[in-house]
C-alpha cells in the first residue's frame, strides 16, 4: 500500500537538525534564514508561516503534534481571483458532485497530501471557514470531497482555502469530466461474497455426507442437507457464475471459443448432473465442488484486477490543458473557462502556461516550448503575426494571443480523433489462456464424444452418467486460474518496482514484443537537465563567468542552460531582455549579447542555439545538448539482443551523430517526426507482423502509445499527467527496462508451466471420469487440489523468478 | 437428532444476517476504500484538545 | 455550516467498565487461585459447601469470561464505538442500565453459584431468571451499540465495529438456543433437549461462546487500539475485512469437536473437525496483520509496556487458534480430551490473548481518560514480565500433566492388562504440576494487583474528564449518483439493513425456536435402547443433587469406544443410553475417573464413607469432601412438580408414577439405608433415610446399568 505512514520524528519537534540549522515547524524543510519566525517556532517561508498562523487561529495546532513538520510548503500565490473562473457557471455544474441550491458538494484531487495528519487536516476544514461542512478524503485517489453551504462560501474560495494550505487542487480540462468509477468492482466483490458463502455453508453439508451420514441411518437428515445445499447453491449459479453464461454465450455466438467455453459446460454439468443426484436420491451431488470452483474462478478474477487508484491510463490531452485562461477585454483581463474561449478572443498566457487554442500571436515575439507535444526540445522563437499552436507551454514573459481556433478544433485535439483511439476494447482472444482454452474444448467434446460412444456399446445405461462426469471435470478451472495469479502476481511485482501495468494482458503482449520504439525527447532525455555547450572562439575564465552572470538574469532555458557554464559571481551593469532576440549586459565596461542568430546577424545552421557576442562581434554559440539518461547506453544494449529498435525524435538531427554514437548502430532513428508520423510508423511495424512497445512521454507520442501493442509513458512524477498508455514507467527504473521485459517474458514461461500442470489433473481426472467412477468426493478433493496447487505454483514461482532477476518480491 | 435443524436453523439465520450485512455493506460502497479509515482512526482522538498533544510532549521513559 | 455539529463523548460508562473489569478480575483471578490450591489441597475449603471445587470452578469461569472479560468488551467497545462513529452512544439511560444490569447479573451468579443452584451446563451454569436477565441486559446493549451506528458521523463502518456486530448477534442467537429450559422452580430448570441433543447443543454454544465472546469483540478491540497504541495504520486493512468476513462465515460450524468420540454421529464429529481446521486460515491472517501493524516500531515496542501487553495478546492469540484445531483433530483428541491439556489450551487463549489484550487496553486507557500520563511505566513494565511469567508457569506444566496423564490412561502392560489400572495413581503423578500451576496463577496474580496500584496511582494524578468534546458534520447522501439528490432519503436507506439484521434476527430465532422445539423432540431419532428407563424420584433427585454439586466438572460421564477406556471403566457409551439425561453430564474433563459405569461397582457403603471423606475410601485421593450431605434434608417436596415438568419434555412418566413419587421416594430411600445400615453397623445411629447421600447413592448406583440388565447390549454394540 502506497500510504505515507506518519514517521515518528523526535516527540520534543522544534525543528532543529543536527547541524544546526534550522527546519521548517511547518514543512520540515531547512530555513534559509530565520527572517519567519514565530517564537521559537521557524518557518522556511511566508507560505509555510501564514499556514501555521491559519491552523493556529482555526483550533487546528494538534496538526502538528499528529505528525511532526508534515505540513505542505504552499506553492504560488493562493491569490482566489487565480480560482475564479470556479464560480463560472458551467464550470461549478460540471464541477460539482452535488448541489441542492443551498448545499453543495465538490471533490478536488489534491495531489500533496501524504501523510494521516494530512487527512486529519482535510477532514477537520470546516473549523477554519464556517461555509465548510463535512469533507471526506480518498487517500488512495487524493481526493477531498468537500461539502459546502453556498450561501456561506463560493467553489473559487474552497479552491483558494485549499490552496493556502498547501493542498492545491489539480484543476485541468480533465476534472470536469469527474473521476473514472470502477463499475465492475463492487458486483464482483458481491459475486464472489455470495459464492464465499454458498461454498461454506453447502461444505458444511456434503462433508457430512463424506464422514458417513447415509440415507440407511439419517436418511431424512440427508436429504433435507441435499435440498438446503440447492437452496445454497441456485444464487451462485443464477448471480455469482452469470458472467460465465454470458461470456460463454458470446464466444460461441462469435465462434471464437474462450475458455469460458469450457468452464461454463464444466460448472453446468456440476449442477445439473448435482441436481440430478440429489432429486433422484442417487447421492449428495456436487454442489460443493460446484459452489468452490465458481468462488475459486471469482478469487482469480478479483485477484487479477489490481488497480493504483492514483494512476490514470486514460487521461486525454483534456488532462494536460488548463481549465481556465485570461481573456483580456475592453473590461480589462477576466479569468474563463477554457471552453468557453471563442474564435476572435484575445487572451492572456503568461510564463510557464499552455496555450489552450491555436492562435496568432499579438505580442511582438514568443518562446514557445513545444517539447511535449512535437518533442522538440529547444522552445521556439516566434515573432508578431506568428502561428501558434495550442498545447505550447510559454517561456518568458506573458505574451496576447488571438484565439483562431476553438479548443476543440486546435492542432493537438485532432489527433484525438484518429481512430487509433477509437480502438475497442474487445476480449483479447489470442491470449494463451484463450488459444489453450480453444484446443482445450476440442479436446473435450471428443473425449466426451469418445465415451459415449463406447459406453454406448459397453453399458448405455450409465452412458449419460459418464458423459456428464467428463464434462464436469474436465473444467478447465486450474487452467482459468493460473493466468490470473501468474500475471497478476507479475503485476504486483512490477507495481512495487515503479512500473505500472494497466491489466495482465499488458504483461502478455509485452512477453510476445519483438520491437521497441522510443520516443527521444523528454524519454531517452530527461525533462529536468539540459547541458549548453560552447563552440567558437575560446573564452577566458572571465568571460565564461560574466556570460554565466548575464544568462542568469533570464528565465530562457537555453539562458538557463548556459547559466551553467560558470558559477563565479559576476556584477551586470544596465542588463536588457529584448523580447524574440536575446540578452544583453555590461560587464567591466564590455558590452555582453546573448541571443539569437538574426538579432547579431552570425553565420550557422538552423541548429537551436544562443549567439554570443562581445562589444558586438560573434563569438561563437552555445548549443543546447540534450541531457541523456545515464542509463540509456546500458538499455540499449540490453534491448538490442532481443528487439528491434527505432528512436523517432520530433527534434531536428541535431543530435543524431551523439545519438548513434550511445545507441549503437543497430538502433534507427528518425527526425522531425510529427504526431501523425510516430502513429503510421508505429502501425507500418505492425502491419509488417511486428508486436511493438512504444515508451514515450508526451502527448506527441500519444497516438503512437495507443497504436502500439503496449504503450509504456514515461514519467518523472507518476502524479503527473501521462498520456493514454498501458503502462506508466517510472523515470527512475528506466533503467531496469530490460529487466522488467525479461520479467515479463519469464512469468508467461512460468504460466505455460502451470497450464502443463492444471492440464495433468485434467487429463488425470478425465481418465477416472471416462471409467465411470468418479464420485462427489473424489470431485471435491481434487477440485481445490487443483486448483489450489496451481495458484500456489503461479504466485510462488512468480515470486521467485522475480526475487532471482533482483526485482525482490 | 432434531436438535441439528435448531442449530442449522438458528445458524443459517445467523449466516444469513450476516450475508445480508455483507450485501448491503459492499453496496454501500463501504469496502472501496481500504486505507483512509485506519489512517483516520489514529487521528480522531477526542475533539479540539487531543490528549495526543500532552503523550507527544513526554513520551514513555 | 449548519451541519456541524458538535457533541460529548461519554466517558463515564467507559470508566464504570474499566472500573469493573479491573474490580472482578481480580477476583475471578482469585476464585482461580483458590481452586488451583483446592487441587492438592482439598482441605483447604474447610470442608464448606460454599467454597467446594465443584461450586466455585463454575464461579471462576463464569467471573473471568462474563465479569472480566465481558465489561473489558464493554469499555472497549464503549470507548471506540464512540469515537468511530463521530457520536455520543445512543442513549445515556441504555449505557447505565447496561452497565448496572450487568453487574446485578455477576452478583447474582457470585451468590447463586456457591449456594449450588447450577444448570451444568459449562459457561451457562447460571439458572434460569439469571437468563432471563442475560437476555433483557444483552437486547439493551444491541439497541445501545446499533442506535450509536445508526447516528453516526462517519460514513465508513470501521471493521472493528463489524467484529462488535457480529459479536452482539451471535451471542444473543447462541444464548437464547442453549437457554431453552423449562422452569421446575425459582433455582431449578431443566433442558429441553436430553443428552445427545442437549451435549450438541451445549457445545454448539460453548464453542461458539469462545469464539463470539473471547474471540470476535477482541479482535475488534484489536483492530481499534493496537493501531492507536502504536500509532500505526493497520497494515491490511483490506486483510482485516477480509478476516472478519471470513471468521464470520465459518466459526459457527465448529462446535461439534468438543465432542469428539462421544456418542454425538461421527460425521458431525467430523464436520467440527474438518471446519475447526479451516478456522486456521483466517485466525493467521488476522495474527500476521495485527504484529505486521508494528512493523517498522518495534523499537516503540521495547519502551511501551502497552504494545508489549498487546504484541503477546496478539501472539497468544495465534498460538491458540493453531492449538484449537490440532486438538480438534480426532487422533490428537484421543489423547488430550479429558486432560489439562485443554486447560493449557484455554488458558493460553484466556491469560494471553484476552488477558493481555485488557491490561493493555486498561495501561493506554485510563491515562487517557483521566487527562494524565500513566503513573509508573516501569511498574507496568513489571506487570507485564510478571504476568508472562505466570503464563509460562500456568502453561507448561499443564501441558506436562495432560499428556503425561493422558499416556498413563493408555498404558498397558505387556500382559495386556491397563499399566495403572487404579485412576488415582495418574492423578498423584501430575500433583506435583497442579502446585507449579498454583504458583504460575500466583504471579499472574501478582501482576494484576501492580497494575490496580498503579492505575489508582495514575487515577489520582490525574483529573477525571467525564465527558469529551468533538465536532463532526452530520452525515449527507454519499455522492449523487447511489441515491439521487435527496440527501434524507438515504438517511433512512442506509439505517434499515442494519436495524433489520439485529431485531430480525432475535425475533425469528425466539420465535422460531418456540415452534421448532417439539418438532425436535418428537422427531429426535436417537437408536432407543428398550431396557433404558427413566430415572425413578429417588435417582432424579440424587441426580440434581450432583448436577447442582458440580460433579461433572471432574468427572465425565462419557465412555469413549477406546479399549483403554473399555477396560478401565466398562462397556462404551451409548447415544440411546441418555435420552432421559437433562441436562446430559458428559462433562469435559476427568480430574476423577469417569462415573458413566460407575453404578453397581462399590458398596452403598463404600460411596457413604466415601462422600463422607474421599480420603477414607481412596488415600491420597484429591476430591473434596461432602459431609453436608449426610446432615442435608431429602427435598420430597419438589418431585412431583419436577416429573411433570420432565414428561412435558418427553420422559415417559405416567400419572400414577407421578402421584406416588413421594412414596415410591421414601420405599427406594429406606431400602438404601437398610442397606447402609447393615454395612456400617457401628455407625448405624447416623445413617437416615432422608438425607441426601442416600439419593446420591441411589443415583450413582443407577448409573450406566440399564444397558447391563438387557440382553440386547451387543446388538446395540454392533449398530
Amino acid at each position: 500500500m502506497d500510504c505515507a505512514v506518519p514517521i515518528d520524528k523526535p516527540t520534543d519537534w522544534v525543528g532543529s537538525e543536527a547541524d544546526g540549522s534550522r527546519l521548517c515547524f511547518h514543512c520540515g524543510l531547512v530555513c534559509p534564514d530565520s527572517a519567519f519566525a514565530l517564537g521559537e517556532k521557524h518557518f522556511c517561508c511566508a507560505g509555510c508561516k501564514t499556514v501555521y498562523e491559519i491552523l493556529n487561529e482555526g483550533g487546528l495546532e494538534r496538526f502538528y503534534a499528529l505528525s511532526p513538520a508534515a505540513g505542505v510548503r504552499p506553492q504560488g500565490d493562493s491569490a482566489r481571483d487565480r480560482f475564479a473562473f470556479l464560480d463560472d457557471a458551467e464550470v461549478r455544474r460540471k464541477l460539482l458532485d452535488f448541489s441542492d441550491g443551498r448545499v453543495a458538494r465538490v471533490t478536488f484531487h489534491t495531489p500533496a497530501m501524504h501523510c494521516a495528519a494530512c487527512v486529519w487536516l482535510l477532514e477537520n476544514l470546516f473549523k477554519l471557514h464556517p461555509g465548510i461542512g463535512r469533507s471526506e478524503v480518498n487517500f488512495p485517489r487524493r481526493q477531498v470531497s468537500i461539502q459546502f453551504s453556498e450561501a456561506k462560501i463560493t467553489l473559487s474560495e474552497v479552491a483558494a482555502l485549499l490552496a493556502s494550505l498547501g493542498y492545491e487542487p489539480s484543476l485541468n480540462l480533465g476534472s470536469v469530466e469527474g473521476p473514472v468509477k470502477d463499475p465492475v468492482a463492487r458486483g464482483l466483490v458481491l459475486r464472489l461474497g455470495v459464492a464465499g458463502f454458498a461454498a461454506g455453508n453447502i461444505m458444511l453439508l456434503s462433508v457430512s455426507s463424506y464422514f458417513g451420514l447415509n440415507h440407511a441411518t439419517e436418511g431424512f437428515i440427508q436429504r433435507a442437507f441435499g435440498y438446503i445445499a440447492i437452496a445454497l447453491a441456485l444464487p451462485v449459479f443464477f448471480y455469482s457464475a452469470s458472467g460465465y453464461w454470458a461470456s460463454a454465450w458470446q464466444s460461441f455466438r462469435a465462434r471464437v471459443l474462450t475458455i469460458d467455453f469450457p468452464i461454463a459446460l464444466g460448472i453446468a454439468a456440476l449442477f445439473f448432473q448435482s441436481l440430478w443426484d440429489i432429486f433422484m436420491q442417487h447421492g449428495e451431488g456436487y454442489l460443493d465442488s460446484f459452489a468452490g470452483l465458481v468462488f475459486l474462478l471469482l478469487c482469480g478474477k478479483w485477484f487479477q484486477r489490481k488497480t493504483y487508484d492514483r494512476l490514470s491510463f486514460e487521461r486525454d490531452y483534456k488532462s494536460y490543458f488548463p481549465l481556465a485562461v485570461l481573456r483580456k477585454t475592453e473590461a480589462g483581463e477576466t479569468s474563463i473557462p477554457v471552453s468557453k474561449v471563442e474564435v476572435g478572443d484575445r487572451i492572456i498566457i503568461r510564463n510557464g502556461e499552455i496555450i489552450p487554442a491555436d492562435g496568432v500571436l499579438i505580442s511582438p515575439a514568443a518562446s514557445v516550448d513545444y517539447s511535449f507535444v512535437t518533442g522538440e526540445s529547444a522552445p521556439i522563437a516566434r515573432a508578431s503575426g506568428d502561428y501558434l499552436y495550442a498545447g505550447g507551454r510559454q517561456r518568458g514573459g506573458a505574451i496576447e494571443v488571438e484565439v483562431t481556433k476553438a479548443v476543440s478544433q486546435s492542432y493537438l485535439t485532432s489527433l484525438w480523433n484518429n481512430e487509433a483511439f477509437n480502438k475497442s476494447e474487445r476480449p483479447d482472444i489470442t491470449t494463451l489462456t484463450n488459444v489453450a482454452g480453444r484446443y482445450f474444448t476440442f479436446a473435450i467434446l471428443a473425449i466426451a464424444l469418445g465415451t459415449a460412444l463406447f459406453w454406448w456399446f459397453a453399458n448405455p445405461s450409465i452412458l449419460v452418467r459418464a458423459v456428464c462426469s467428463v464434462l464436469l471435470v474436465a473444467c478447465p478451472c486450474a487452467l482459468a486460474l493460473a493466468a490470473p495469479y501468474t500475471l497478476g502476481t507479475a503485476l504486483r511485482v512490477l507495481g512495487r518496482q515503479g512500473f505500472y501495468l494497466r491489466n495482465t494482458n499488458a504483461v502478455e503482449t509485452m512477453a510476445k514484443a519483438d520491437y521497441v520504439v522510443f520516443d527521444k525527447t523528454g524519454t531517452l532525455t530527461t525533462s529536468r537537465a539540459q547541458e549548453a555547450v560552447y563552440q567558437g572562439m575560446p573564452l577566458t575564465e572571465e568571460e565564461r563567468a560574466a556570460v554565466a552572470a548575464l544568462a542568469r538574469h533570464s528565465t530562457h532555458p537555453i539562458s538557463r542552460a548556459v547559466s551553467g557554464v560558470s558559477d563565479r559571481a559576476v556584477e551586470i551593469l544596465d542588463f536588457k531582455e529584448l523580447a524574440g532576440r536575446g540578452i544583453q549586459g555590461r560587464v567591466q565596461g564590455r558590452l555582453f549579447q546573448l541571443g539569437s542568430r538574426s538579432w547579431l546577424q552570425a553565420r550557422g545552421d538552423d541548429t537551436t542555439a544562443a549567439y554570443l557576442a562581445i562589444d558586438g562581434d560573434v563569438r561563437g554559440r552555445f548549443v543546447l545538448k540534450a541531457a541523456y539518461r545515464p542509463a540509456l547506453r546500458r538499455v540499449m544494449a540490453a534491448l538490442t539482443e532481443r528487439f528491434r529498435l527505432s528512436i523517432l525524435s520530433g527534434d531536428n538531427p541535431g543530435e543524431e551523430a551523439a545519438l548513434e554514437q550511445l545507441c549503437g548502430a543497430g538502433v534507427s532513428a528518425r527526425f522531425q517526426q510529427t504526431p501523425f508520423d510516430k502513429l503510421e510508423f508505429v502501425r507500418d511495424l505492425q502491419e509488417q507482423g511486428r508486436r511493438v512497445v512504444m515508451v514515450g512521454d508526451g502527448l506527441n507520442d500519444a497516438g503512437a502509445l495507443k497504436q502500439s501493442d503496449v504503450g509504456i509513458a514515461l514519467t518523472e512524477d507518476v502524479a503527473a499527467f501521462t498520456p493514454s498508455c498501458d503502462a506508466i514507467l517510472d523515470a527512475q527504473v528506466f533503467g531496469q527496462l530490460p529487466d522488467y521485459l525479461a520479467f515479463a517474458r519469464a512469468s508467461l514461461r512460468v504460466l505455460r508451466a502451470a497450464f502443463v500442470i492444471s492440464l495433468t489433473y485434467n487429463v488425470l481426472a478425465v481418465s477416472i471420469a471416462a471409467s465411470g467412477y468418479l464420485s462427489p468426493l473424489i470431485s471435491a478433493i481434487l477440485m481445490p487440489l487443483s486448483s489450489f496447487s496451481v495458484m500456489g505454483f503461479s504466485v510462488g514461482v512468480a515470486k521467485i523468478v522475480a526475487r532471482r532477476m533482483g526485482l525482490g518480491a | 437428532m432434531g436438535v441439528l435443524f435448531i442449530l442449522m436453523g438458528a445458524s443459517f439465520l445467523l449466516a444469513a444476517g450476516f450475508l445480508a450485512g455483507f450485501i448491503w455493506a459492499v453496496r454501500r460502497g463501504q469496502f472501496e476504500d481500504t486505507e483512509t479509515p485506519t489512517m483516520r482512526l489514529l487521528m480522531e482522538d477526542g475533539g479540539v484538545k487531543g490528549t495526543n498533544l500532552k503523550e507527544k510532549k513526554e513520551p514513555h521513559e | 455550516m449548519s451541519n456541524i455539529e458538535t457533541f460529548r463523548y461519554d466517558n463515564r460508562i467507559v470508566r464504570n467498565f474499566a472500573l469493573a473489569t479491573v474490580i472482578w478480575g481480580v477476583v475471578g483471578f482469585l476464585v482461580g487461585l483458590f481452586i488451583a490450591i483446592e487441587l492438592f489441597l482439598p482441605g483447604v475449603s474447610g470442608n464448606l459447601a460454599e467454597l467446594s471445587y465443584g461450586r466455585l470452578r463454575p464461579l471462576h469461569t463464569n467471573a473471568v469470561i462474563f465479569a472480566f472479560v465481558g465489561n473489558g468488551i464493554f469499555m472497549g467497545v464503549y470507548y471506540s464505538t464512540q469515537r468511530l462513529c463521530k457520536a455520543r452512544m445512543f442513549s445515556d439511560l441504555l449505557s447505565n442500565l447496561h452497565f448496572w444490569g450487568w453487574q446485578l447479573i455477576i452478583v447474582l451468579a457470585a451468590i447463586s453459584l456457591p449456594l449450588g443452584i447450577s444448570q451444568s451446563k459449562e459457561y451457562a451454569e447460571l439458572e434460569w431468571p439469571i437468563d432471563v436477565l442475560i437476555t433483557i441486559v444483552w437486547v439493551i446493549f444491541a439497541i445501545n451499540v446499533f442506535g450509536t451506528i445508526l447516528k453516526r458521523r462517519e460514513r465508513h463502518i470501521y471493521v472493528a465495529i463489524w467484529f462488535y456486530i457480529g459479536t452482539i448477534v451471535a451471542v444473543a442467537m447462541l444464548h437464547i438456543v442453549n437457554s431453552i429450559e423449562i422452569p421446575v422452580s425459582w433455582t431449578k430448570s431443566y433442558p429441553v433437549f436430553a443428552g445427545v441433543q442437549d451435549a450438541l447443543t451445549q457445545w454448539w454454544y460453548g464453542h461458539n461462546a469462545v469464539a463470539f465472546f473471547l474471540t470476535t469483540p477482541y479482535l475488534g478491540l484489536m483492530y481499534y487500539f493496537l493501531p492507536k497504541a502504536a500509532n500505526r495504520p493497520v497494515y491490511s486493512y483490506r486483510l482485516s475485512i477480509i478476516h472478519f468476513w471470513s471468521l464470520i462465515f465459518v466459526y459457527i460450524w465448529a462446535g461439534p469437536h468438543h465432542l469428539l468420540y462421544s456418542s454425538l454421529p461421527d460425521w458431525a464429529q467430523s464436520v467440527g473437525m474438518v471446519f475447526s481446521i479451516m478456522l486456521i486460515a483466517p485466525s493467521w491472517g488476522g495474527m500476521l496483520n495485527g504484529l505486521l501493524t508494528l512493523r517498522g516500531a518495534w523499537d516503540r515496542v521495547r519502551q511501551d509496556p502497552v504494545l508489549k501487553f498487546l504484541v503477546v495478546a496478539v501472539t497468544a492469540y495465534g498460538m491458540a487458534t493453531l492449538e484449537g484445531p490440532v486438538l480438534s483433530i480426532k487422533t490428537v483428541n484421543a489423547l488430550s480430551h479429558y486432560t489439562d491439556w485443554t486447560i493449557a489450551h484455554v488458558h493460553t487463549g484466556a491469560l494471553g490473548w484476552n488477558g493481555f489484550l485488557t491490561f493493555g487496553v486498561l495501561y493506554w486507557l485510563i491515562p487517557r481518560l483521566y487527562n494524565t500520563q500513566l503513573w509508573s511505566t516501569k511498574l507496568a513494565t513489571t506487570h507485564f514480565w510478571i504476568g508472562l511469567l505466570g503464563i509460562v508457569f500456568y502453561v507448561v506444566p499443564l501441558y506436562w500433566a495432560g499428556i503425561a496423564q493422558g499416556l498413563m490412561w493408555q498404558q498397558f502392560t505387556p500382559e495386556g492388562t491397563l499399566q495403572y489400572p487404579n485412576f488415582l495413581e495418574t492423578v498423584v503423578q501430575i500433583l506435583p504440576m497442579y502446585k507449579l500451576r498454583a504458583v504460575g496463577g500466583t504471579l499472574y496474580l501478582t501482576g494484576a494487583v501492580l497494575m490496580v496500584i498503579n492505575l489508582i496511582a495514575t487515577v489520582r494524578s490525574g483529573s477525571f474528564e467525564p465527558e469529551t468534546e468533538a465536532q463532526a458534520a452530520a452525515l449527507t447522501p454519499p455522492t449523487k449518483d447511489v441515491d439521487g439528490p435527496n440527501p434524507w432519503r438515504h438517511r433512512a436507506l442506509e439505517r434499515k439493513p442494519v436495524l433489520f439484521i439485529v431485531l430480525s434476527l432475535v425475533a425469528v430465532a425466539i420465535g422460531g425456536l418456540v415452534e421448532m422445539v417439539p418438532m425436535a423432540i418428537v422427531k429426535s431419532n436417537i437408536p432407543t435402547i428398550p431396557s433404558v428407563t427413566p430415572y425413578t424420584p429417588l435417582e432424579l433427585e440424587g441426580r440434581d443433587i450432583y448436577v447442582n454439586e458440580g460433579c461433572y466438572v471432574c468427572h465425565s460421564q462419557m465412555v469413549r469406544p477406546f479399549r483403554a477406556e473399555t477396560e478401565r471403566y466398562g462397556a462404551y457409551s451409548k447415544a440411546g443410553e441418555f435420552v432421559y439425561d437433562h441436562p446430559f453430564q458428559w462433562g469435559s474433563k476427568r480430574t476423577g475417573p469417569d462415573l458413566h459405569r460407575v453404578g453397581g461397582k462399590y458398596s452403598d457403603s463404600w460411596h457413604f464413607l466415601h462422600m463422607e471423606d474421599p480420603r477414607q475410601m481412596s488415600v491420597g485421593s484429591i476430591m473434596p469432601a461432602y459431609p453436608w450431605m449426610l446432615h442435608n434434608k431429602l427435598k420430597t417436596s419438589g418431585i412431583q412438580k419436577k416429573m411433570s415438568v420432565l414428561r412435558k419434555i418427553g420422559t415417559p412418566y405416567t400419572d400414577e408414577e407421578i402421584a406416588a413419587a413421594p412414596d415410591a421416594m421414601m420405599a427406594q430411600a429406606e431400602e438404601i439405608a437398610a442397606r447402609l445400615k447393615a454395612q456400617l453397623p457401628d455407625r448405624a445411629s447416623q445413617i437416615d433415610a432422608n438425607r441426601e447421600i442416600v439419593a446420591v447413592i441411589a443415583y450413582l448406583q443407577r448409573l450406566g446399568t440399564d444397558i447391563r440388565k438387557s440382553e440386547v447390549v451387543e446388538e446395540v454394540a454392533a449398530q
